[in-house]
């Protein structure tokens, strides 16, 4: 039996010879492997012909979604040229930012004095007055 | 193949999600009519925080340290009803996909206002108020890369004045 390197080695008519020499026993399951390599070749020979205009589209899409992203999403324009107006409009933020947690901070204090009330009340119906003198 | 159809879908999906922030809203809203919008851009910030001496009022709060931290002011106030209302699901919406963390909340006669918050432990960088009455929607957000503890200090120093 010959081997790989061998065989690679030979001409095409020193192959073509061989082929013809019918001394030489063929075995059963040759033809059969043949097919599957065969068609293993081919399947992998499509997946390579497909890799490169699909890696492309791929690449054409990131390119897009990044230009679609940067064009629809610009930098606005300044409302302000004079930064002293822009600092007093920083400043009304601020203090509209504050006014809400001063709001929610009364909001907080109301109802621990409401929350206060409720504890006197509760103590003078159940317990006798000398114990809420205070 | 299918490796790399998931690669460009999540970079699609994350670009989208990308596209989600203050400026976008500010973009989609500001040129509309009935629409209050101010934007103060870093680069105005830059120039603010150069400015040696500026003055402040008294009563008022020193924004000086925190000048420099700021990246971007994006405000708006709509008081068109049905426009209101789609900057108010817009902003929640992006509150949602942005992971902001709900810092403070109000509701009052059907009046709501709500602070958001996203960063660490010790730097916000970004905050966010909506803030609705009646009709009108109110939408504040400030980027940057501002400490925490300052700007706990200036809302508590600003809410004591």
């Amino acid at each position: 039996m010959k081997s790989i390197d061998e065989i690679t080695r030979l001409s095409a008519e020193d192959l073509e010879r061989i082929s013809l020499d019918e001394s030489i026993p063929v075995p059963e399951e040759l033809p059969g492997k043949v097919r599957e390599a065969v068609a293993a070749t081919a399947g992998q020979a499509n997946r390579r012909r497909w890799i490169l205009p699909s890696g492309i589209a791929a690449a054409v899409a990131v390119l897009v979604a990044v230009g679609l992203t940067l064009t629809r999403n610009p930098e606005p324009k300044d409302t302000f040229d004079d930064p002293y107006l822009a600092y007093a409009e920083v400043e009304k933020v601020f203090s509209k930012i504050s006014g809400a947690v001063a709001y929610g901070a009364e909001k907080v204090n109301e109802s621990e004095q409401t929350l206060d009330k409720f504890s006197y009340w509760k103590c003078k119906s159940f317990i006798p007055s000398w114990c809420c003198s205070s | 193949m299918q490796k790399l159809y998931t690669l460009v879908v999540l970079l699609l999906v994350s670009l989208a999600a990308y596209a989600q922030d203050g400026r976008s809203i500010y973009n989609k809203y500001s040129d509309l009519a009935n629409v209050e919008a101010v934007y103060i851009s870093p680069a105005m910030f830059r120039l603010i925080g150069k400015i040696p001496d500026m003055p402040v009022e008294e009563g008022s709060v020193n924004l000086g340290p925190i000048i420099k931290t700021l990246s971007g002011l994006y405000i708006l106030s709509i008081k068109e009803d049905q426009v209101a209302q789609n900057l108010a699901d817009d902003v929640n919406r992006f509150i949602q996909k942005g992971q902001y963390e709900l810092l403070m909340e109000a509701k009052d006669n059907g009046e709501v206002m709500r602070m958001y918050t996203v960063g660490d432990d010790f730097v916000v960088n970004s905050f966010v108020m909506l803030a609705r009455e009646n009709d009108e929607v109110n939408f504040i957000c400030l980027d940057g890369t501002i400490p925490r503890d300052q700007l706990e200090a200036l809302i508590a120093d600003a809410a004591s004045n």
